[in-house]
């Protein structure tokens, strides 16, 4: 629209005072934590400059957090989901699109339920399974939880993405003498990259953020993520503001730096599944 | 380069029988088109010779033996598709010498058949891009160069030109068929654009519901159908029809006796009489007539549409320094040894000329 | 599942190798799990021994008033949360997408990302944050009403019984409205430029464009985010609630849903003992809760929509 100068100033009005909204309490939880608790209370706006600048908050969670710990679990658990979500995954939509066999379909719909049925709701009978398994706090209960988690989104948007491909690639493929699995690794894999980014970004977000399972699963000492770190070190030092402010700046930081370096794909690969389902 | 032979080859997809009992052999060298409308079995059979579907039935011979129980790479076949296929993530070069650095060829090789196949098709410049990068045209030269360093003993084609603008599919049909003037490799070549066909073929196979209707060089295609259908086909614009009953020996229209049936002949009271839009002389004392409709004009020629005195249909050539109007009604006499008769179902009737 | 060939009997075990890995830890991990919930929800621990029981289960959580009380007060919370999203989280998205969707907006690109910024974040990071934005301790939140001339309308709102669960509701809408406002984004864009170009020589105007040609272009959307935001409420709204105010979901259960419910059914919190048959009777009906919105959603919803696509 070619709108006049007064409804644009407008709209962007509207549009910094949403981004306001949005920052704010971020910036504001940044900036205090690195204040002394005097600062923290006297002036909680101002930035932390002089004598209001204090490192005591974070002192205190390198010193009573295990933090590197959780944040080394939290990766090795959303790393590893990740990774086997997108290759199983692809591997699946792969299997499901390309062959004609028996119960194809039907397959198909079963590999998908998952989206509409949150896997929280067998968290009983999983806790269960998994004391059976002996792999009670232990990694590799949520990374199969996760992976289990993640596939149904996963091979639904890869099985949109391949439906939309023309075969004829892969029957090339064969004509170049390729066997079958080679024609996935080889020449599918490349093939499906751009919509990686974006199965990548569904899954792995409520992987890092998620404080159920994590709480449930393993909950012990040496397997506890960030988020659930998190929890467990605020619910500890309440009453340690300068702690729990620069506790929190901890878990944002990397998630931030993340997003700023990724956002672009990220955005482009959220609105383009978006499209597609 | 070898001879192809189709021996009764049947396919189904679970109950569906999309290709009848098909024979066909191309000779060494030579570039057979396979043409008929979308659904007619055409790609299947294509596909089939590739080994990238399996038969039903019957067998497949490349050069005397028999391939229909080996893999697509062990048949001497290369394939050039509708899509290209290139692989994205290659560049050029990467995508030509991929099927010989799969199968294991030496190095130095590879390269130099690469450089060969670039040299062809002047793909010299473009080694480095990759397949995003490229226009259409550049894309479809790289499809036909993966094609053409495997040095198959049979070329197939999938349509290779459908996704073109118009003016590149002219240039590039003359360059496939200067490539087969070249290489004088066995070549088959799927298109449903009977221009593609004619302009291309050493012989055609109009293809229809999983048959073949004819088989024969371009011109045996033209001049003698076998049947209304590839009579239809072949030729453009389209042979037109008129119905006509039979009135002692001789085919008529609007009482006028157009053309007398073959001796003999006694057992067709309706037949379709085929007259091509060139075979069609419009002079004031024709013994035919008809009004016309729309006048389109090309430049060098022009067609009249007309509706004849029963209601039917007729396109007629005629010269480019005519001038009608809608509405003006047309006298024309048709080129007797020139027309087709057509029995009502719809096969051709042998033809004796008469004068 | 058989993987044979119409035509011959050879099995192509590469298929096998493609579905099978996924399928058997989708099936293990997933489907199992709530199928083996459905069954244990129909038994009760007798004397130590596992006994079938029908639905016993959920004639004790409906009806005895220890379980009823505190099963229809999470699902009266939840339909609250649902309709509070609803009016509040979706409206907002779909406003702020169209805002972004108008052509050549000066930096649409940076204020998507900065509006999209929060879902990333955890849970329970934005919880603790907001708690403390809140929290009368620190005085942010009255600090800045008072700037504002309204400060004497100040409570710690999350403390309250009255205003605890909408205050809770306030913090997720700010955390995910992203997410809808992504989806609606996209459907935005989606919309074909020579649609809205027909619509402008059919002498629209910007507001009636939206309401009368976007809007309807893209209610296929605003149904999957209606569903989206129903399958949420009832499981997503555990970690807010329960970094926020705790397994219990106090004060006085005022914040309680079926998440946290089922956690405290199922491990059971401080004096409550917990029960892994009820907590699969409580899982099991938000199952069917769900599947019924599923439904509705598909066969109802979905179907009438899918009308106005192209």
């Amino acid at each position: 629209m070619r709108s006049n100068p007064l409804s644009s100033m407008a709209i962007h009005g509207v549009l910094i005072l949403y981004s306001a909204l949005a920052l704010f309490p971020l910036l504001l939880i940044a900036i205090n934590s690195f204040k002394s608790k005097k600062g923290i209370f006297r002036d909680p706006t101002a930035l932390p400059l002089g004598e209001l600048y204090s490192t005591k908050g974070y002192q205190s969670v390198l010193a009573n957090g295990d933090f590197p710990l959780y944040f080394g679990n939290s990766l090795t658990v959303t790393l590893i989901s990740l990774v086997l979500i997108l290759l199983l995954g692809a591997m699946a939509a792969h299997g499901l699109t390309e062959y004609r066999f028996k119960g194809n379909g039907l397959l198909g719909l079963y590999l998908i339920l998952g989206i509409m049925v949150p896997i929280r709701l067998g968290t009983v009978a999983l806790l269960e399974l998994f004391v059976k398994l002996g792999l009670t706090n232990t990694l590799t209960a949520l990374v199969l939880v996760y992976t289990a988690q993640g596939l149904p989104i996963a091979i639904f948007i890869f099985t949109e993405f391949l439906k939309s491909v023309s075969g004829e690639i892969k029957d090339s493929a064969r004509i170049d003498g390729l066997s079958e699995y080679r024609i996935f690794f080889e020449v599918v894999l490349p093939l499906i990259r751009p919509v990686i980014a974006t199965v990548a970004v569904f899954s792995m977000i409520p992987i890092w953020n998620d404080l159920w399972f994590p709480l449930i699963l393993s909950p012990g000492e040496e397997t506890r993520t960030v988020t659930l770190g998190i929890q467990q070190f605020i619910g500890q030092y309440t009453v340690n503001w300068s702690a729990v402010l620069a506790a929190l700046t901890v878990a944002i930081v990397p998630v931030l730096i993340m997003y700023v370096i990724f956002s672009k794909q990220l955005i482009r690969g959220i609105t383009a599944g978006a499209v597609k389902g | 380069m070898a001879t192809l032979e189709l021996n009764n080859v049947v396919k189904q997809f679970g109950q569906v029988e999309v290709i009848h009992d098909i024979s066909l052999s191309v000779n060494d060298g030579e570039l057979m088109v396979f043409v008929g409308p979308s659904g007619c079995g055409k790609s299947t059979m294509l596909r089939m010779i590739a080994g990238l579907e399996e038969l039903t039935a019957g067998d497949i011979q490349i050069g005397g033996k028999k391939v229909d129980h080996l893999p697509p790479a062990k048949r001497g076949i290369a394939m050039v598709f509708q899509s290209y296929a290139l692989y994205p993530h290659k560049d050029v070069r990467g995508n030509l010498g991929f099927a010989l650095r799969h199968a294991g060829m030496p190095k130095a090789e590879v390269t130099q058949r690469v450089d060969a196949a670039a040299d062809i098709l002047g793909l010299g410049p473009l080694m480095k891009r990759r397949p995003s990068e490229l226009s259409g045209g550049q894309r479809q030269r790289v499809a036909i160069g993966r094609a053409i360093v495997r040095e198959p003993e049979v070329f197939l084609f999938d349509e290779p030109l459908s996704n073109l603008d118009a003016a590149l599919r002219v240039h590039m049909r003359v360059e496939i068929l200067k490539l087969h003037q070249r290489l004088k490799s066995t070549m088959i070549y799927v298109t449903h654009d009977q221009v593609e066909a004619m302009t291309l073929a050493d012989r055609i196979a109009v293809f229809r519901d999983g048959v073949v209707e004819q088989c024969g060089t371009p011109l045996e295609l033209y001049k003698n159908p076998a049947n209304k259908f590839v009579a239809g086909f072949i030729g453009s614009p389209a042979m037109n029809f008129i119905d006509s009953n039979v009135v002692n020996g001789c085919a008529e229209h609007a009482g006028q006796a157009v053309i007398n049936m073959p001796d003999g002949d006694s057992n067709h009271a309706k037949v379709s009489i085929g007259i091509r839009p060139e075979d069609v002389r419009v002079k004031p004392d024709g013994i035919l007539s008809g009004t016309v409709q729309v006048y389109e004009h090309l430049g060098g020629e022009a067609y009249l549409h007309l509706l004849l005195q029963d209601d039917q249909n007729l396109v007629v050539r005629t010269d480019a320094d005519s001038a009608y109007r809608i509405g003006d009604t047309v006298r024309f006499d048709v080129i007797d040894s020139k027309l087709h008769l057509f029995g009502e179902n719809g096969v051709a009737l042998p033809r004796q000329l008469t004068s | 599942m058989s993987h044979s060939i119409p035509s011959g009997s050879r099995w192509r075990w590469y298929i096998v190798f493609f579905v099978a890995p996924a399928t058997l830890i989708y099936t293990v991990f997933a489907i199992y799990p709530i199928v083996e919930s459905l069954r244990l929800s129909l038994f009760a621990e007798r004397d130590a021994v596992e006994a079938f029981v029908g639905i016993d289960n959920y004639k004790k959580l409906f009806t005895e008033p220890y379980w009823a009380d505190q099963f229809w007060n999470a699902f009266k919370n939840n339909v609250w949360l649902f309709v509070l999203h609803m009016l509040i989280q979706n409206p907002v998205a779909l406003a702020l997408a169209a805002i972004l969707s108008i052509p050549n907006l000066r930096g649409a690109a940076t204020y998507r990302t900065i509006f999209f910024l929060p879902t990333l974040l955890s849970v329970v990071v934005i919880g603790f944050i907001w708690q403390l934005i809140l929290s009368p301790l620190w005085g942010i939140t009255p600090a800045f009403m008072n700037f504002m001339g309204v400060g004497k309308f100040f409570a710690p709102w999350l403390g309250l019984e009255s205003s605890a669960l909408t205050a809770v509701t306030l913090i997720s809408i700010w955390q995910y409205v992203g997410i809808p406002m992504m989806l609606f984004y996209a459907a935005l864009l989606n919309i074909p430029e020579e649609t809205l170009e027909a619509a402008r020589i059919d002498g629209l105007n910007g507001w009636s464009i939206f309401w009368k040609v976007k809007l309807p272009l893209i209610l296929p959307t605003l149904g999957l985010v209606g569903i989206l935001t129903y399958i949420g409420n009832f499981t997503a709204s555990f970690d807010l609630i329960y970094t926020l105010q705790g397994g219990l979901a106090g004060p006085n259960g005022s914040t309680d849903v079926m998440g946290t419910f089922m956690f405290r059914t199922f491990f059971g919190f401080q004096a409550q003992l917990g029960d892994v048959n009820m907590g699969a009777t409580v899982a099991s009906s938000l199952f069917f809760i769900i599947l019924i919105g599923v439904s509705v959603y598909l066969f109802g919803v979905q179907r009438r929509l899918q009308r106005y696509q192209a």
